[in-house]
């Protein structure tokens, strides 16, 4: 029998979405086949994703290449991936505007109520591919609302900064929903948030975003962080306290592959991957005086407020504090010579 | 020393008609009855705040747990000594999260001594290993109220004017054993400031009730486990600071944590235990000396720096800031078909939630994960007017 020689074959630029769809089915058959995964617990993700329009905007003179809907793509192929795992495995979308924070999947405004969380659809449209109708229905929602939601929001106010703390605690709120009713139905629940960041942090937005994090922290709510541009030290201080990753992405138009490889993977599996090291996450904290990242400072014992200089009186809480003087010496009475 | 007017005790005060609390509906059922009981209950920790109260912060906390004869009973399953240790371990951890720069000791008192069973530290890690251990310990001899003092005072005196000087004795025994008067050591105590509470497990003993009515703390007697664990709990919240305590500016250092440091060093920390390996790859340097720590908040032993980290500090603020109880409204007076703010479920509930300054509409259940870990309206910070 003659060998036939190996055709040759042309060589064709693969797209973006075809080698994303070729990671993202090698990854999924291998996570498959290492890992047991535990079919009563229900894995919920909720993904808060920052449209602060002001950033997408310059983004898009920028980098025409990456744009809203782009990053938009990715964050579904993370989404349906998550979704196909198993069929215990639930999906959640927020938009963090700096109007509002608004729910996109599940979204009631289309189910009317919480149908979706069952997979049970009215008229699931007919998706033509033969993907998986939730996972059509699931992009065909996010779509729609994200368009409504950038469409109808109206510029009110001069704030321009994404109320990440806001969304946080929605999306917290409604994982304690599920928890108590999937608890009270015998079945356990384990979730994460994963944080996509665009804008700047805000430091308005400190206090309230510390107390969301130790929520989550006593929760067990574990907060990932996926950083577009610039650092937030915010996010590294709650990835570092609730035990979820950090990162920031070199390569914004390769974001599906990063979500992919490092943010798809739950808990249990993250110990067998080799992922991003944790950051340095600096918790100096900054002086109420002069917003100076200081490393010793004074504390006042009342209100906790952190000064870098010693001073009489605390500016928060006007207490008057006690300063230490040096001790008095009595002068030694000395003895007049006796004169002759 | 007793002028006071004692309160009325319970039989002497006239017949309390508790069985007419229950009402039945028209079926016979006692449901809706049950339910509104559940829920007051719930609400009845959100209602309680101190207002525009100081609040001392930095706390120092004595434990004396009685470890006598009668701790043996049975009445709190499986014995009061278990059944104690096992809510202390709680307590601790619950102590540390509430106040994250404040320290705790542990005291055991039985055969008419007391012993120090971890001096006052700020890391529960050595609190929660003593306790696991105390749990083999045989319960003998008489409890003495004076010695357990008297050891607690030594180590509180030393202590700075503006933190807070606790005690909190979990008595079960009716008698105690003192080598000397008892009433004098409450003049000390007073007079050092130190706050002494009394949770009870047999009865009200009067010495206790003395104890803590001059040195201003509160005595209370247990009914159930349930009963007791709320009452331990209650002194985790930081309590009203005296009216003559200090306040003075503390000097921290607030350390970065280094992962991977270059060389390996001994840590300081470890210097005590013998037990541990002292070489350590990440750990806490202080800003002033460089001396390497492994765990926060510390004092560092070298320079003297109290080391903290900013999340330890952000973790009291909610007791500054404290949010305000939301109203109840009906759930009639709203526009039908409305969902809860927070969580986006349908509101079920008779009764529902408004914050006063957003008028967001909120569930029960919200409410209570608002008002018990969130400290922040979850409505209030989704608009641009929130500082």
């Amino acid at each position: 029998m003659d060998a036939t020689k190996p055709k040759r074959r042309r060589k064709r630029h693969h797209t973006a979405t075809e080698i994303d769809e070729q990671l993202f089915v090698s990854h999924f058959i291998n996570l498959q086949l290492h890992f047991v995964i535990n079919k009563d617990e229900l894995n919920l993700l909720v993904i808060v994703m920052d449209v602060n329009p002001i950033w997408w905007g310059q983004q898009a003179q920028r980098e025409p290449e990456f744009t809203l809907s782009k990053c938009l793509d990715a964050v579904m192929v993370m989404g349906n991936s998550h979704m196909a795992m198993t069929t215990t495995n639930r999906l959640a979308v927020i938009s963090s505007h700096f109007q509002d924070s608004h729910f996109l999947y599940p979204c009631k405004n289309w189910t009317g109520g919480d149908g979706a969380w069952d997979g049970t659809m009215d008229e699931a449209p007919y998706c033509g591919d033969g993907k998986y109708e939730l996972l059509s229905v699931a992009n065909n929602v996010v779509a729609e609302e994200m368009k409504r939601v950038m469409s109808t929001t109206e510029m009110k106010g001069n704030s321009t900064d994404t109320l990440l703390a806001g969304s946080l605690a929605k999306a917290l709120c409604c994982i304690l929903l599920k928890i108590v009713t999937f608890f009270s139905a015998g079945q356990e629940m384990k979730s994460r948030i994963l944080v996509i960041k665009t804008a700047e942090d805000c430091a308005r937005q400190y206090m309230n975003f510390m107390n969301v994090i130790f929520a989550a922290q006593k929760q067990n709510i574990l907060i990932d962080a996926c950083v577009l541009d610039s650092d937030s030290g915010l996010l590294q201080q709650a990835c570092d306290i609730t035990g979820g990753l950090y990162l920031k992405i070199p390569q914004k138009i390769a974001l599906a592959q990063y979500l992919l490889w490092v943010f798809l993977p739950d808990l249990e599996q993250r110990p067998q991957l080799v992922l991003p090291p944790p950051v340095h996450v600096d918790y100096r904290a900054a002086c109420f005086c002069h917003r100076n990242l200081i490393e010793i400072g004074y504390v006042c014992s009342v209100c906790l407020s952190i000064f870098c200089n010693f001073s009489p009186i605390c500016t928060t809480c006007e207490t008057a504090f006690k300063i230490q003087l040096p001790q008095m010496m009595k002068s030694k009475k000395k003895k007049l010579k006796q004169s002759i | 020393m007793d002028e006071e007017p004692e309160r009325a005790k319970r039989w002497e005060g006239g017949y309390e008609r508790t069985w007419e609390v229950l009402k039945e509906d028209e079926f016979g059922s006692l449901k809706a009855t049950v339910e509104e009981i559940l829920f007051q209950s719930k609400r009845k920790r959100a209602l309680e705040s101190h207002g525009q109260v100081r609040l001392g912060m930095m706390r120092h906390l004595y434990v004396v747990i009685d470890s006598s004869r009668t701790m043996e009973d049975m009445d709190l399953r499986p014995n009061r000594l278990k059944a104690t240790l096992k809510l202390m371990e709680a307590f601790v951890e619950e102590y540390f999260d509430q106040n994250p720069i404040s320290q705790v000791g542990l005291i055991t008192t039985k055969n008419k001594r007391a012993e120090k069973l971890t001096e006052l530290a700020g890391n529960p890690k050595k609190h929660l290993a003593a306790l696991k251990k105390a749990r083999d310990a045989a319960c003998v001899g008489e409890p003495s109220l004076y010695n357990s003092l008297n050891l607690a005072m030594q180590t509180l005196k030393h202590m700075p004017g503006h933190t807070s000087r606790e005690i909190v004795v979990i008595f079960s025994s009716l008698t105690t054993c003192d080598p000397a008067n008892i009433y004098e050591l409450i003049k000390t105590l007073k007079s050092l400031k130190i706050r002494v509470s009394v949770i009870g497990l047999s009865a009200e003993v009067r010495v206790c009730t003395v104890l803590t009515r001059e040195t201003g703390g509160t005595y209370h007697v247990c009914l159930d486990e349930s009963h007791f664990k709320e009452l331990l709990m209650f002194h985790v919240k930081p309590p009203p600071a005296n009216a003559q305590s200090e306040c003075s500016l503390i000097r921290m250092g607030r350390c970065a944590h280094v992962c991977f440091s270059q060389t390996l060093k001994h840590s300081q920390t470890h210097l005590d235990s013998t037990s541990e390996v002292g070489l350590s790859l990440g750990g806490y340097f202080c800003p002033q000396c460089h001396a390497k720590h492994t765990e926060l908040p510390v004092e560092c032993k070298i320079c003297g720096l109290t080391l903290v980290s900013a999340p330890h500090l952000a973790r009291s603020f909610h007791h500054l800031f404290p949010l305000e109880a939301f109203r109840e409204t009906p759930l009639e007076e709203l526009p039908a078909d409305r969902f809860c703010h927070a969580c986006q479920g349908k509101l079920k509930d008779k009764i529902v939630f408004t914050c006063p300054f957003c008028s967001g509409v909120f569930c029960t259940e919200c409410d209570l994960f608002i008002h018990d870990s969130l400290h922040c309206c979850p409505s209030c910070i989704n608009s641009q007017h929130s500082n």
